[in-house]
């Protein structure tokens, strides 16, 4: 056999990430087999475990797991499974929030909060439950974030003042500039053509650029928060350049899709993968297995050809609807790798409901799992002894009501991950 | 009595918006009233076509006559919302030869173009149809868009002289005896535009002559002035793709069925249709089978439309009218002619006429008769003049611009927008600030979008109407809030926000018939970004306790 | 990964059915829910604001079209055809291929043909064509291009960067070395392997080739160097559709005909892999399309499903002075094919060599794209982030499998740069 590993997960967004991870670092061989992007660059980069139970807000989720019903992944994982997910988070980034079992309250760019449990160090001065004042600032082309809207409606609800003004971005971008290029700007610190006195114009570097642009905006607040634009490779520097000039503390507001805070994430997550010593192959999708009640290997078909990955123990990471993990046609609901059960109503008209925000049962589609986290049948035995399932692929629950998703992610990563190479090392 | 207008218009469809347009040219003073958006109703509930005449050309000629001769004029009047595709009647192996060729004799004798293609000409101007394609007919079917066209109407109207109010309900019919005074409506933002900020008020408008152009709900106001209309109303479903697999209309040529069509509407292809007779045009069930045997049927004609992404479902109620005791019981048997019931004839009530049946292409022919009709009542001696002057966007105007020179948009965004807009483009377009798009899959400039607010308030389903901003492959997930934004701040936050969320419920209810695979995954992408990055399902903030939650580090 | 996704879409679905020419890639717009991970992903849209990204230039663009509309928006002439676009999409929209398609569209309508900048692609992308002519007089060649006046004439009149110093022509091309050494030294009739070359590998850097067949040879495999022409790789970057479509065709009947006989298709380099797997059965319905893209390979990827590659690595080494720690870079074509990770996975079980990857930008060069004047600083701005890592790497030696990221490499740099098969070459054949 050429490729062989001890431990196989397919799928490279954060669950699969946070599986080879806990693995690795457990002491087994991991291949990290990944087909495409991941949700990541959609997300907001933020680390939500649980922000709502119905229509509670929760600001301890550690004393609210136990309200949630028996089918929830956190179920499966406990208390324990979540804090472990979230041990890891806090070895691969300096996210902030780690000091406290309590969510954080983020400003969104639609202008609301959202509870969060952990949270980019770029967002962290920018805490709705911090009561300094604040500016926000938005670009005119930068379109899905409007700061005098947003501002508007945090006004409403927040311990603090808070006012939104629209400034154009600097120099002469092209008005479908993307963002990556605005970032880029930023990293590199271009120099940028402003209009001077008269009709001279004079090239200034784009950091300072744009807090020269801000400054005269500044009035009382003492923090000032941007869209999630502030660099791709430099974050740290561009935030506490354009701060420093400012004179007032910096923060990002997390936006997507695409998300800069999300492509942040994945690249630390890769390092650590890295350095973890996990294989990764990536860029062709896992098509098929060897194997009946236990899989001896995955097949990746690229362009065509077919080629076998092996391995002892095997982890689906394959993300839910918008991951693709699960699939459907009009007549149905399946999980398309390993083609395990996954509970639908059979008319589709039953997989929604009639407003937009409505308790959808096409948001809990996934497959079910026992306490291994190994997928089940019809019936209710595992589908494979060595395999398990971890992240968006799970169903019952709602990430985007609960505001768990990467919570989930990081915790059934973690133990599934563990549980694995257990088995593996046996 | 004071009057308040000498026509008053109920119905901002096609026939409303055609009939204020044709009596305000003629010097008459209009006012026309509407319970929703322009085109609310059947109108906007169409698949888009603008018929040949080929479809009626066997089994009603004189409306297949009428057909090719208002086909002709609004090429003319309203070119910017018509786009010429051709159609083709495709005959597959095993339907029948008699009717083909008595379809061919049909157009002849209507004076429809119609010229027969192999089975091979078929398939080179549409390479997606079946290899079972026997022959067709080519005719001069087309697509028009009814939003864009009614919308110009009723500008026109406006220009002339007209009141045109939206979101005006007609609560009464005001009788004094046995003459029909005028109305009494509910506005529900106060009149003028839309301002969802504005709190509702009812007016009575009264009015020489009342025109009851409302199609299938002609007879609930006919029950509010006190006579009984016979409408038949019955519902058709179309499933609207994510792309154009055809650019000409393909129709099934064969006697007539469900699911024997297909338009290329815009950047989609519409599927259609059913013929079901329900009691009300406002609830009525909307169904999986529909859904699904449009895309069964019609993929034997087109297979390719088996696998495609469909972005969602919309039903529209025919207005089928017929005269008391004819005693059709299948809806597909009714006329698809149009009545001018005139009530002082008809049930001694004056001042009132009704106009039901009838089809979206003949609507300004339709129009120019009940004016006629009108006038003479009126004893006004105005000509009709709407076939010869063109609506507002289709003035004489060429496409051959330098979109990046001109506009500063990109060439596929510079060429949809100024199909969009026709001859108004300049005026749109030439902006000075930054003009980015806002809406992706259709291509929707910030300056369009400006443009559509000031003609419609904070109605963003009129903007969108408008602009097609939010009907693409996303159906407004990613830019739903971005049309929203452009409100503010003209408009204030709680006002914006319930613009948005009207919008995006709008969006939601259509795309519920397509959610499997690829929509099944978008309406999970939008619901996440929605729901998860903006927090926008968030149940009452102002509970929160902020002190109970992480402040953060700074300062330790 | 639906069975729709994995199962890229049928080409002939594509095609239109009279020519077999594609046609239409609007039904291609149906995969894609606007998610901008390509735009997130494009290395031109990073540093390029008049590039608006792969979203725009393929589903939007394509969707929005109606039979009878033929303009093409001219900022797909910036596009660099590194596909990375394609890797990234999670939702399996053909985006290069309806870039592909795009720039063939506006090249064929809206470029004069007697425009500067239309003769120098053409010259530039059908680079097969004019090396025989360099190579019988390689020396003279040489010379000539390295002339400043040579130089300045590119710059000036053609349109070719100046800054760049032109490949060497090597005196003795792989293919006379192959015909003189009397082609194949062992004779297997269960493992046989075609060799696709390339031009660039025998025109340029025979070493390589020479090293693939020394290092399949060592393991039992005989191989077969077919006639062949130019992959099409640079010519579908500069929309030259017919130009790619005449070598297209020659190349699968030549190696359709060998799979048939039991034959594997070996290449060397990843974008001429790239071609033969993804871009010809995405553009080209001729018969055997689909098979020689079903049978074609990478060549270390080859090994590596087939013998023992990994553990006859860790029984070898090489020598650390010539080889030692080597910035690796993975060509864009290569993450396409999923190879990205191989080389550093599989070289770092080998003694006397510690492969490091300098991540995953793009070396910006993207085949002829940066041999243009007008892209030559962007080509370098992309290729910053890469040059950056390399530096940080001690030796000052690369590893690419892309000719053509080699010379970017080098010209970043000034590193020395391998490719990994000479490195196989040291390890399992010179030993």
């Amino acid at each position: 056999m050429a490729i062989e590993d001890d431990v196989v997960v397919v799928g490279g967004g954060l669950a699969g990430m946070a599986t080879a991870l806990s693995a690795a670092q457990d002491g087994s061989r991991v291949r990290l087999l990944s087909h495409k992007e991941s949700t990541l660059r959609f997300a907001s980069g933020l680390i939500d475990v649980l922000g709502y139970v119905g229509s509670e807000i929760v600001s301890n989720p550690f004393e609210t797991i136990s309200q949630l019903p028996d089918e929830h992944p956190y179920r499966r994982v406990g208390e324990d499974g979540i804090r472990d997910g979230l041990a890891l988070i806090d070895s691969v980034t300096d996210y902030a929030g780690g000091h406290t079992d309590r969510n954080a309250l983020v400003p969104t760019f639609g202008g609301t909060v959202k509870p969060t449990a952990r949270y980019p160090k770029h967002t962290a001065p920018g805490l709705a439950s911090d009561e300094r004042d604040a500016l926000l600032v938005g670009f005119e082309t930068v379109v899905d974030f409007d700061a005098p809207l947003a501002a508007e409606h945090l006004a409403e609800t927040v311990p603090f003042d808070v006012r939104g003004i629209t400034l154009q971005f600097l120099g002469d971008f092209r008005t479908d500039a993307r963002v990556t290029r605005l970032a880029h700007a930023l990293d590199e610190n271009e120099r940028i053509e402003v209009g001077g006195r008269g009709s001279v114009s004079e090239s200034v570097p784009a950091r300072i650029a744009l807090a020269e642009r801000v400054k005269p905006h500044l009035g009382d607040a003492e923090r000032v928060g941007f869209p999630a634009i502030l660099g791709e490779e430099h974050p740290d520097e561009v935030r506490a350049t354009i701060g420093r000039k400012l004179g007032v503390e910096v923060f990002e507001i997390p936006m997507g899709t695409p998300s800069l805070p999300g492509m942040r994430l994945e690249a630390e997550f890769e390092t650590a993968l890295r350095e973890a010593g996990v294989r990764t192959t990536t860029g062709n999708p896992v098509v098929d297995f060897e194997g009946t009640d236990e899989i001896s290997a995955v097949i990746v078909e690229r362009n065509s050809a077919r080629i076998p990955f092996h391995g002892e123990q095997f982890v689906l990471a394959t993300g839910g609807l918008v991951g693709k993990g699960i699939d459907s046609d009009r007549s149905g609901v399946r999980e398309p790798v390993f083609d395990c059960h996954v509970p639908a109503p059979e008319n589709r008209y039953d997989w929604f409901e009639d407003g937009a925000f409505d308790d959808h049962r096409f948001a809990r589609f996934g497959v079910r799992v026992d306490d291994e986290l190994r997928p089940l049948d019809s019936a209710g035995s595992p589908e494979f002894h060595n395999l398990r399932a971890v992240g968006g692929v799970l169903g019952g629950y709602d990430f985007a009501a609960e505001k768990s998703g990467s919570g989930i992610s990081l915790a059934t990563g973690v133990v599934a991950g563990r549980n694995a190479s257990d088995e593996v090392n046996l | 009595m004071a009057i308040d207008a000498e026509v008053l218009v109920v119905g901002g469809g096609s026939t409303g918006t055609g009939i204020a347009r044709d009596l305000a040219m003629r010097g008459v003073d209009v006012t026309l009233v509407e319970k929703g958006n322009l085109t609310h109703g059947t109108t906007g509930r169409m698949h888009g076509l603008l018929h040949s005449g080929g479809r009626y050309a066997v089994s009603d000629q004189a409306s297949a006559t009428e057909c090719i001769e208002e086909n002709r004029i609004l090429r003319d009047i309203a070119s910017h919302c018509v786009e010429m595709t051709g159609g083709q009647f495709v005959q597959l192996e095993g339907d029948d030869d008699d009717y083909f060729e008595e379809k061919l004799r049909g157009c002849r004798e209507c004076g429809i173009p119609a010229e027969v293609l192999t089975a091979k000409e078929a398939r080179e101007q549409e390479p997606y149809l079946t290899e079972d394609v026997k022959r067709a007919i080519a005719v001069p079917d087309g697509a028009i868009d009814p939003f864009r066209l009614c919308v110009a109407n009723a500008a026109d109207a406006e220009i002339h002289g007209a009141r045109i109010e939206t979101h005006a309900e007609v609560t009464d019919v005001l009788v004094d005896g046995t003459d029909v005074v005028g109305v009494e409506v509910r506005h529900e933002s106060g009149p003028g535009k839309r301002n969802h900020a504005k709190s509702g008020t009812t007016e009575k408008i009264r009015a020489e002559y009342v025109v009851n152009a409302s199609g299938a709900w002609a007879g609930q106001l006919g029950e509010m002035a006190g006579v009984d209309i016979e409408v038949r109303p019955s519902k058709g479903v179309m499933v609207v793709m994510n792309c154009r697999q055809v650019d000409t209309v393909v129709n099934h040529c064969r006697p007539k069925g469900d699911a024997d069509i297909i338009v290329p509407h815009e950047t989609t292809a519409i599927l259609g249709t059913t013929d079901e007779e329900v009691d009300d045009p406002e609830n009525y069930p909307e169904e999986e089978w529909e859904v699904d045997m449009m895309i069964d049927e019609l993929s034997k004609l087109v297979p390719i439309l088996r696998d495609s992404r469909t972005i969602r479902s919309f039903w529209g109620v025919r207005p089928l009218y017929e005269p008391p005791g004819t005693g059709t019981t299948d809806p597909t048997d009714i006329t698809r002619d149009f009545f001018l019931l005139d009530h002082e004839e008809r049930d001694d009530l004056t001042g009132l006429t009704s106009i039901v049946g009838g089809k979206f292409t003949t609507y300004r022919a339709m129009a120019e008769q009940i004016s006629d009709h009108v006038c003479e009542q009126l004893g006004v001696r105005g000509r009709c003049r709407t076939a010869d002057e063109p609506l507002p966007g289709s003035d004489d105007f060429t496409v051959l611009r330098d979109y990046m020179d001109d506009f500063g948009i990109r060439s596929p965004i510079g060429r949809r927008s100024v199909q969009r807009l026709g001859s108004r483009a300049d005026e749109v377009l030439m902006t000075d600030g930054p003009n980015p798009v806002l809406c992706e899959c259709e291509a929707v400039t910030r300056a369009e979008i400006g443009d559509a607010i000031d003609q419609s308030g904070t109605d963003l389903n009129a903007v969108r109407i408008r602009t097609r901003a939010s009907m693409g492959n996303c159906q407004g997930g990613i830019c739903c809030h971005r049309m929203a934004n452009e409100l503010h701040p003209k408009h204030d936050e709680p006002t914006v926000r319930d613009a948005l969320d009207e919008l995006f419920q709008e969006r939601w209810k259509g795309e519920r018939h397509a959610l499997w695979g690829e929509q099944l995954s978008q309406a999970a992408l939008n619901y996440a970004l929605h729901a998860t990055t903006m927090n926008r399902d968030a149940p009452d903030e102002d509970a929160i306790d902020f002190a109970a939650f992480d402040g953060g580090q700074h300062g330790d | 990964m639906s069975e729709k996704e994995v199962e890229r879409r049928d080409p002939t679905e594509l095609q239109d059915v009279f020519t077999g020419e594609s046609m239409d890639l609007r039904p291609g717009s149906d995969d894609c829910y606007k998610c901008s991970t390509c735009d997130t992903e494009c290395p031109v849209a990073e540093v390029d604001d008049d590039f608006p990204g792969p979203k725009f230039q393929g589903p939007e663009q394509w969707r929005l079209k109606r039979k009878d509309d033929h303009d093409i928006d001219d900022s797909v002439m910036s596009c660099s055809n590194c596909m990375r676009c394609d890797n990234v999409c999670p939702s399996e929209v053909p985006l290069s291929q309806m870039h592909n398609t795009a720039r063939g569209e506006y090249v064929e309508s809206q470029m004069s043909k007697l425009s500067r900048e239309y003769i120098r692609n053409r010259i530039l992308s059908n680079y097969g064509r004019l090396a025989p002519l360099a190579a019988r007089f390689p020396r003279l060649t040489n010379f000539v291009m390295g002339l400043s006046v040579t130089k300045f004439v590119n710059e000036k009149v053609m349109g070719i960067t100046g800054e760049r110093e032109f490949p060497e022509f090597a005196t003795e091309t792989f293919t006379d070395w192959w015909t003189k050494r009397g082609g194949a030294n062992v004779q297997n009739e269960e493992k046989r392997v075609a060799y696709f070359h390339g031009d660039y590998s025998n025109y340029n850097t025979p070493e390589v080739a020479k090293a693939m067949v020394r290092v399949f040879e060592s393991f039992g495999y005989e191989i077969v160097v077919p006639e062949q022409r130019c992959s099409g790789t640079p010519m579908f970057a500069n929309g030259m559709m017919d130009d790619a479509r005449r070598a297209a065709k020659f190349n699968i009947e030549t190696f359709a005909a060998l799979v048939e006989q039991g034959y594997d298709v070996i290449c060397s380099c990843t974008s001429c892999s790239m071609a033969l797997r993804q871009e010809y059965p995405e553009l080209y319905s001729f018969d055997g399309t689909a098979k020689v893209a079903a049978n074609t390979f990478e060549a270390l990827e080859y090994l590596r499903i087939h013998e023992d590659l990994e553990g006859e690595l860790a029984d070898s080494s090489v020598p650390e002075s010539e080889f030692g720690e080597l910035a690796y870079h993975a060509p864009c074509h290569a993450r396409n094919q999923g190879l990205d990770g191989q080389a550093v996975e599989l070289l770092s079980a080998l003694d006397g060599t510690d492969p490091v990857d300098v991540g995953d930008s793009c070396s910006g060069i993207s085949g002829t794209y940066g041999w243009k004047s007008e892209k030559y600083d962007t080509s370098m701005k992309i290729g910053e982030e890469m040059f950056e890592h390399m530096e940080d790497v001690e030796n000052e030696t690369g590893m690419t499998e892309c000719p053509t990221c080699a010379m970017q490499m080098n010209h970043g740099t000034g590193y020395e740069i391998r490719h990994p098969l000479e490195v196989l070459d040291s390890a399992l054949v010179d030993a």
